[in-house]
């Protein structure tokens, strides 16, 4: 059938008058030419664009095409080395690797292998839960542009199999850097302190602070961050499109290392006093009937000649590994190491060594004594009588030897202990003339209570009461009246070291380094800064400033070491029949001081002892505090003896059990 | 005169067939020469392009453009063969088989990045749009040849522009608006060899000139959007390149970067970075010619475009040697086509072309491009090696 244009079949009509041939003619020629002569335009459009962007301007894109590919990098510099002062290291550093996962980087759907498959992978090699790892990538899925940590400080072998076939782990990324070490484990865990990442008011207080940086967050690290820091590096490291290195990284300039810090710390000593603080307060737990929640302390050993920090130990303590590398914060509260899980277990952050506030109880009395014959109120040679009581205005003051009833001067009273001796000296005190002011309050502020002792890490300054203070800031145990005025019986406490007073463990051996030198050191804990060996700056040692001029006060102050001593080796003594026998003479006092806890309503003995020796020419003062521990000679005053046995290397044997005295 | 005379419509069975050593003879050596060159030098910047693409795997695009090649002169070959009355005769079934396979996307198609333009045929996924491009072409030439003395009337203009509105709106639906602009310029080229009145051409450059004003500025003003707001972006971008907050020209950003890196010599195969990096999207596919042009340079480049240009000519000179009116409209067709898709997709690499995911003919990396393109070419041959300036030039 001839086909009929528009005909059957035709959804488009046809024409009749196509029976004709259809020529190409010299219109559809110059039609061709039109067509031709618009691709060579366009040809031409494209090659003088070409040759704009390849030929003129080629280098500047070429520069901008090497940009594109480089990424500088921030190098972490190793922080320095902290070590004591035989050169002993107490912190280091650690090269670890910790995996990664980047939300972003995952396979998406559709690509090989699964992000499925790859997850189950790298749990199987991290050996984590798998359903653990799927749902925390889920969870990252808002934050694409911070990384998942899925494990830190990985195996070797572990970031080796990785990182040999990364191909198969797309989106894992092996980031290896410097984790604090510490080679002595739990030795001056708060002292030492710890490093993070920097704060978000570190970064604004110090432009060369970066985010992600670690910086010392307390203690020493904290303290000495700037020497300890370094100076990070800058890299360049070549990258595809997708972030990922595709190069080595060149260092330029190269990260400086930070110094070493030599601290004034003897490691042994520490380690002694630390286990000596546990041993105390093991002692206290067997041997006082109410002491069974003895669960803290702190031991502090002074230079008193110039104020060198030997050693502070704080119970409980921690291991600071746990705040190395990755932190978590259930990690933390395993520890008691965060605001809600430090109370069940007493706080082992807290250094109670610089900040544990405590009444000092008798071994105040020193100060109480200068005090009183600094304003006239007291020969030391006269005779009180010691009795079991002091009523005054009605109230009744206990010794805490009933029997006692004896004359006796002021060398005796520091060797008994005797409170009512102590009661009339507050007494007295108190009915001085208005112009004398408040002559304890003064000699323990010029004794360094109540205000910062200047060691670089940072202590309390603890509360000298004062009546002006009382007037502003007492505050009534709850269910009593509130009365501010400051009364006999407030300079009684005081006298003994009772009621508002709180100082730290470091400010009381400050104070019986000022005892037997006469001279108040600045304690500190920096003996150096090193660089490649070579000291480049040394720890303050500021010069101890003498406590009050004259031969005359040192001549009172013998008075106080003579008393001091008895306490230590007098028959009478509260504390001899621990430091009795020992080869090296030492003075001290015992204190016991009672302190109200808010946690079970009632009061508990916190147990002190401070001394120092030898007592003729002292090198070393101990001060000790056992909380909750009961009787200053039955747990402190051992645990002091064994940082002296350490320090003056007397071996084991002489050790004598204690008795219960005060 | 033998075929010349021919009246159209005339039963097959009276389209004289040469004998095929006559015919071979009478073919343009010199364009297939040239095709073949480009096919070539598609394969080879493809091999420097991919070689660091799929690790531990060189030759990965390279042996599938290879495979692609083969199919694609098959297709050349059978397209040449047969003759072009054939073509014009049956111009309907071309027609609706472009349709129907057009149809079939939207039922049964597969989606990559947001578009749905593949059907899938066991492991080998193919894009129909890219084979309508020349069946359009084809349809329209036959249209056009039964409407031989009414060329100039409004009617046939009507009726090519409906004809074209069909595979228009489908492919820009998929969403795939670089072919849509595609089958734009296959029916202006159409109009144009065929002999339309330039009243009529004037006002559709113009009726589209306000269409794409209307499309691209006027109507989101209005609150109506027909195109996409990321397809406005690529089709504004290169207008204002620092305008881009949603990153739209940041391929073409790149894409500039990598041809102005290439510089006169280019950076090789390894030192390209933009490319061998992964900083050039694409880098395979529709953005191969920046790849090229930092891998080989401005001397790369300029030779790709000469050989377009060079197969442009071949392929015009043989327009203007046709046998007849239908076979001239078919190669200005082809030709266009070609012309069109070069110049937008180098255009969009450098920046100066909307950015519309239209492949480089015979280049760019996928198989049914470069076999649609192929079979396009070979019906192009096909006319050309019957036509009068062959015959010419035998004599």
């Amino acid at each position: 059938m001839p086909e009929t244009p528009g005909g059957f079949g035709s959804f488009v009509p046809g024409d009749p008058r196509t029976r004709e041939p259809w020529h190409v003619n010299q219109q559809t020629i110059l039609r061709a030419g039109i067509l031709g002569a618009i691709a060579i335009a366009l040809f031409v459009t494209l090659i003088v664009r070409l040759w704009a962007l390849q030929i003129i301007s080629g280098n500047e894109y070429l520069r901008i095409a090497q940009n594109n590919q480089v990424r500088t990098v921030r190098l972490q510099a190793p922080r320095g080395s902290i070590v004591d002062r035989n050169n002993v290291a107490l912190v280091t550093n650690r090269l670890t690797h910790e995996v990664r996962v980047w939300y972003a980087e995952l396979p998406g759907k559709g690509d090989r292998p699964t992000r499925h498959a790859v997850l189950k992978k790298l749990a199987g090699v991290l050996d984590v839960r798998p359903r653990r790892l799927y749902r925390e990538v889920d969870a990252r899925k808002v934050d694409p542009l911070n990384p998942l940590v899925v494990k830190a400080d990985v195996n070797h072998w572990q970031s080796d199999y990785i990182l040999e076939r990364s191909d198969r782990f797309p989106g894992v990324e092996v980031a290896s850097h410097y984790v604090r070490d510490y080679p002595r484990g739990w030795l001056a865990a708060q002292t030492l302190g710890y490093v993070g990442s920097a704060t978000e008011q570190e970064i604004k207080n110090n432009p060369s602070i970066k985010p992600g940086d670690l910086v010392g967050q307390s203690g020493v690290e904290a303290a000495f961050d700037d020497y300890l820091r370094g100076t990070p590096g800058v890299a360049a490291q070549g990258i595809d499109s997708q972030g990922r290195p595709r190069s080595e990284l060149v260092a330029n300039p190269e990260p400086q290392p930070g110094d070493t810090v030599q601290l004034t710390i003897d490691s042994d000593l520490q380690s002694v006093a630390q286990k000596a603080l546990k041993d105390g307060i093991q002692i206290a737990k067997n041997s006082c009937a109410s002491c069974w929640n003895a669960n803290g302390g702190a031991i502090v050993a002074l230079d008193p000649n110039d104020g060198s920090v030997l050693a502070l130990a704080s119970y409980p303590s921690y291991s600071p590994a746990v705040y190395a590398g990755h932190v978590t914060n259930r990690k933390l509260a395993r520890w008691g190491l965060t605001a809600t899980s430090g109370l069940a277990d007493n706080y082992p952050g807290l250094n109670r060594a610089t900040m544990g506030l405590y009444p000092p109880g008798s071994t105040f009395k020193p100060v109480t004594a200068i005090a009183a014959i600094q304003s006239g109120v007291l020969d030391p040679e006269a005779n009180l009588h010691c009795t079991g009581k002091l009523i005054d205005h009605g109230h009744t003051f206990n010794n805490w030897d009933p029997n006692a009833n004896s004359w006796i001067n002021l060398p005796t009273a520091l060797a008994l202990s005797c409170d009512t001796y102590f009661y009339q000296l507050g007494q007295k005190i108190w009915g001085l003339p208005k112009g004398y002011g408040a002559p304890i309050q003064k000699w323990a502020k010029i004794f360094g209570l109540g205000q910062h002792s200047g060691i670089e890490i940072g202590d309390y300054a603890g509360i000298v009461p004062t009546p002006k203070w009382q007037r502003h800031h007492y505050r009534a145990p709850f269910g009593r009246a509130e009365d501010r005025t400051w009364k006999p019986g407030d300079s009684i406490n005081l006298s003994i070291g009772q009621k508002d007073l709180q100082v730290t463990p470091l400010q009381m051996a400050r104070l019986y380094g000022g005892i037997a030198t006469g001279k108040l050191v600045t304690p500190h804990l920096l003996a150096s800064v090193q660089r490649d060996k070579r000291t480049i700056k040394l720890g303050i040692s500021k010069a101890p400033e003498a406590i009050a001029p004259g031969s005359d006060f040192s001549q009172k102050l013998n008075i106080i070491r003579q008393g001091l001593t008895m306490a230590t080796h007098d028959p009478i003594g509260t504390s001899s029949a621990v430091f009795g026998s020992f080869p090296i003479p030492i003075a001290g006092k015992t204190g016991t001081a009672e302190k109200y806890s808010n946690r079970d309503q009632r009061n508990f003995n916190q147990a002190w002892w401070c001394g120092y020796g030898p007592t003729d020419k002292p090198e070393l003062v101990v001060c000790a505090v056992i909380e909750n521990g009961g009787h200053g000679g039955t747990a402190a005053a051992p645990a002091a003896l064994e940082v002296f046995r350490q320090y003056f290397h007397i071996n084991h044997s002489t050790y004598t059990l204690p008795t219960q005295t005060d | 005169m033998l075929e010349t005379a021919r009246p159209l419509g005339t039963p097959l069975a009276k389209t004289r067939e040469l004998p095929l050593a006559i015919v071979l003879r009478q073919v343009d050596w010199l364009l297939v020469i040239g095709i073949a060159a480009l096919v070539g030098y598609g394969l080879w910047a493809v091999a420097g392009v991919t070689g660091h693409e799929v690790p531990g795997q060189p030759h990965y695009y390279l042996a599938k453009q290879e495979l692609y090649t083969g199919v694609g002169a098959v297709m050349f070959l059978l397209a040449a063969a047969f003759h072009p009355d054939l073509y014009r005769r049956y111009w309907r079934a071309l027609y609706v088989v472009a349709i129907l396979t057009l149809l079939l996307v939207p039922l049964l198609g597969v989606a990559k990045r947001g578009s749905r333009r593949w059907l899938q045929i066991g492991s080998f996924q193919f894009q129909p749009s890219e084979f309508a491009k020349v069946l359009v072409v084809l349809a329209l030439a036959g249209f056009l040849a039964e409407r031989g003395r009414a060329l100039r009337d409004r009617s046939t203009v009507i009726g090519v522009l409906i004809l074209v509105a069909i595979p228009t709106a489908l492919v820009f639906m998929q969403p795939d608006f670089g072919t849509a602009l595609v089958y734009a310029a296959v029916t202006a080229s159409v109009l144009l060899i065929a002999g339309t009145r330039w009243l009529h051409l004037g006002t559709l450059v113009a009726a589209t000139l306000i269409g794409a004003a209307l499309l691209v500025w006027i109507l989101p003003a209005l609150g109506v959007q027909v195109l996409r707001p990321y397809q406005t972006q690529r089709l504004t971008g290169f207008i204002h390149p620092s305008f881009d907050p949603n990153h739209a020209t940041y391929n073409v950003a790149q894409s500039k970067v990598a041809l102005g890196a290439g510089g006169l010599h280019g950076r090789g195969t390894i030192g390209s970075t933009q490319t061998v990096l992964g900083f050039l999207p694409e880098n395979h596919t529709d953005f191969i010619f920046a790849a090229i042009g930092e891998e080989h340079g401005f001397v790369g480049t300029s030779i790709l475009l000469a050989l377009y240009l060079f197969v442009v000519w071949r392929g015009l000179r043989a327009l203007a040697g046709a046998g007849d009116g239908y076979g001239a409209v078919v190669i200005g067709g082809i030709v266009a086509t070609m012309v069109f898709q070069v110049f937008v997709n180098v255009g969009m690499t450098m920046g100066i072309a909307p950015i519309t995911g239209i492949p480089l003919p015979l280049v760019s990396v996928g198989g049914s491009s470069l076999i649609a393109n192929l079979a396009a070419l070979g019906v192009l041959i096909g006319v050309q090696m019957r036509g009068e300036g062959a015959r010419g030039r035998l004599k």
